[in-house]
């Protein structure tokens, strides 16, 4: 495994585990996240969470899907 | 019945405009679209923004990049006119100008490698348009970012619970991506599947607010901007925005069933209240001399008031910047083109003009409705409407204008299947879902705009590509691109200042050029638009009845533009405060010098082009 995807893995993890705690404990337990005008530690940690999870599956999984590569190949001609 | 009947009616317009208009005209006589010729997205694959795409995926894409909060906020304040004139012009402006413009942009772009609108000019008016038309297009998208972030935190402020769809929704979108392009799931299982969960995630968000200050939104959402428009397509943009158009179709069908749900609601606003509407409804800043004054003429100051309903200039940049890249075949552009701007016509039409037209007044939409006043006044209450100091959908702001309109036409109907009793929790309901529709809309718009912006800077410096390679692979890179466009649309988001304007409340920076982003944006489309035209009689040599078609409404509508402007500027500018003379002022006075230059380039590129 290339550092990459580890560190896609683990910034994935981190973020599923953070949404899954600040959407569903804190909130059951609290009504809300975060406190209306005020910046709070749950809501920086879910907005943290909502970048991460964008980045995590993307140093992850990589670029471009192999099948989509393979299509455009067989179509084109051109060696990818 | 009339409710009904105008539905009819301009269901079959857009029909009818897409088979004859679209599909006879535009595809089959002027571009000849072709489904052997390559598209860039397979031509020139990247993995990032060349990927070609599903027409239903591309045409979800297009149509939530586009339909930002214009199609929206645009026909609701300019209901300032009464309904039927905003309708008139939405039909008219979508079918003959902006979905030709959209169609004809995408098409042209793909035709020259999936470069922008403004690239395609140097073929026909020259390399000075072409670096002119990218500067300006740049600046635009540097707005569009700050006024969204601004707009976006304020409503996630305002309605908590849309913040928490927006975070929940992108994890889900990223999870249709992977089902389908990394597990080889086919496309249906995949959006039921998503689909399921996204309805879940919305029904949860209802209980689940979350807070953050307006500042803490725009850093988040600018970090957001940034990662997400740097992101190959096939991974964000294409899953998100395929889910998105399924948020919206469900918005527009529920626009579609209210007046056949509740049949004999009549409609109760006026037609039309005046030719002539103040100042502040085409953009004259709340508190200055001209925005109480009655220099507000619908022709041709409405273009200054509604933009993506009709048409707009960022479409043509949409339509060949991300759109164009993506198009798997030439065939696809007409539904992705041509029927992405009908329908974002119909969401104004259908989903703004129409329900406002129907609960206009509250009292009279109740006793139509034969619901107690006084029920309504206890659900419009529910929403912060006070129905005794705002007794119709006038004396709201443009977007609660929607979304108390929308909602209370929605709570009527809804109402006569559930109980009237019903109608308060509808209210709230449906009051909410726009406000998240709304959001929904502008998050695509976001990242889209970054990204373009991020093209646009491209194509702006290759010509340092062959004189200062090194230089030109560090501010062509697409993190460096990115970034620029989306620290300054931030820095302008971000902070107050006192309103120039005495006794008015402070303002966020950008506020002090906005105003002249109407009309830049509106000129765009008439200069894409006269580019298209160039191109089809240039390029394609078509000539006669089709070429005329497309002349005669660019050459319409770059005089109602550049009549507008220039009414603008002498009747609103010099009555402005200096801070506004500065900002906005010398944005539409630069604009309007570009306007002339480039009119002149166009007439002299069709003068070669007729010697041809």
């Amino acid at each position: 495994m290339k550092p990459k995807e580890a560190v896609g893995i683990a910034v994935t993890l981190i973020a599923v585990i953070v949404m899954l705690y600040e959407l569903f404990y804190v909130n059951l337990t609290g009504g809300a996240i975060g406190v209306s005008g005020a910046v709070t530690t749950d809501a920086a940690l879910l907005s943290a969470a909502f970048i991460m999870i964008l980045i995590g599956p993307w140093l992850w999984l990589g670029d471009a899907p192999v099948a989509v590569k393979k299509l455009v190949e067989a179509r084109t001609g051109r060696k990818l | 019945m009339v409710p009904i009947l105008i539905l009819l009616i301009v269901l079959l317009i857009y029909g009818l405009a897409y088979v004859f208009y679209g599909k006879r005209l535009l595809e089959q006589r002027v571009v000849k679209a072709d489904s052997r010729r390559l598209t860039p997205a397979w031509e020139k694959f990247d993995g990032i923004d060349y990927v070609p795409a599903n027409k239903y995926v591309l045409y979800g894409h297009h149509f939530a990049s586009i339909a930002g909060a214009g199609p929206i906020v645009g026909p609701a304040i300019a209901l300032a006119w009464g309904w039927l004139l905003p309708l008139a012009w939405v039909l008219f402006g979508n079918i003959f100008i902006g979905a030709v413009h959209d169609y004809t942009s995408i098409i042209a772009s793909v035709r020259y490698g999936g470069v922008t609108i403004m690239t395609i000019s140097e073929n026909v008016m020259g390399r000075k348009a072409r670096y002119i038309f990218l500067a300006y297009v740049w600046f635009a998208l540097i707005l569009v970012l700050a006024a969204f972030f601004s707009v976006c935190s304020a409503t996630f402020v305002g309605v908590p619970t849309a913040a928490t769809v927006a975070i929940m929704y992108m994890p889900l979108a990223l999870l249709l991506g992977l089902m389908v392009y990394r597990l080889g799931l086919s496309v249906k299982p995949a959006t039921v599947i998503s689909l399921v969960l996204v309805i879940l995630a919305i029904a949860y968000s209802f209980y689940a607010p979350t807070y953050l200050t307006y500042e803490g939104w725009v850093i988040v959402l600018a970090i957001y901007s940034f990662v997400a428009a740097a992101l190959p397509v096939w991974y964000l943009l294409q899953p998100r925005d395929y889910l998105n158009a399924y948020l919206l179709w469900a918005f527009v069908t529920l626009a579609v069933l209210a007046p056949l749900l509740a049949p004999v609601v009549r409609l109760t606003g006026p037609p039309i209240i005046s030719f002539a509407a103040s100042g502040a409804v085409v953009g004259a800043p709340l508190g200055t001399p001209p925005a109480g004054q009655p220099i507000g003429w619908f022709w041709p100051m409405v273009p200054l008031t509604i933009a993506c309903g009709a048409l707009s200039g960022f479409h043509s940049v949409v339509g060949s910047g991300t759109t164009s890249k993506q198009l798997s075949n030439e065939l696809d552009a007409l539904l992705v083109g041509y029927g992405g701007m009908l329908t974002e016509g119909a969401v104004s039409s259908l989903a703004v003009i129409l329900p406002a037209a129907l609960v206009w007044d509250f009292a009279s939409a109740a006793q139509s409705a034969g619901i107690p006043v006084d029920l309504m006044a206890e659900a419009l209450a529910r929403v912060g409407v006070d129905m005794t100091k705002t007794p119709n959908v006038l004396g709201l702001e443009a977007v609660p204008r929607f979304t108390v309109a929308y909602g209370l036409a929605q709570a009527i109907a809804w109402s006569r299947l559930f109980g009237v009793g019903m109608l308060p929790g509808l209210l709230v309901g449906f009051n909410t879902f726009a406000a998240w529709a709304l959001t929904a809309f502008m998050l695509t718009t976001l990242d889209t705009a970054n990204r373009l912006a991020r093209f646009s800077w491209v194509e702006m410096f290759d010509w340092l590509k062959p004189r200062a390679p090194r230089l030109y692979r560090v501010l062509a890179n697409r993190w460096t691109a990115s970034l620029v466009a989306v620290i300054l649309g931030a820095v302008m988001a971000y902070p107050s200042i006192p309103n120039p304007v005495p006794g008015q409340p402070p303002i966020r920076a950008y506020v002090i050029v906005w105003p002249a982003f109407a009309g830049t944006n509106q000129l765009l489309a008439a200069l894409a638009l006269l580019t298209a035209t160039l191109w089809v009689y240039a390029i394609l040599r078509i000539r006669g009845g089709p070429a005329l078609l497309m002349l005669v409404p660019a050459a319409f509508l770059w005089l109602t533009v550049t009549a507008a402007l220039v009414l603008w500027l002498v009747l609103i500018v010099p009555y402005l405060p200096l801070l506004y003379i500065v900002g906005t002022g010398s944005i539409v006075a630069v604009s309007v010098a570009l306007d002339i230059v480039l009119i002149y380039l166009f007439v002299r590129g069709l003068k070669m082009a007729g010697k041809a």
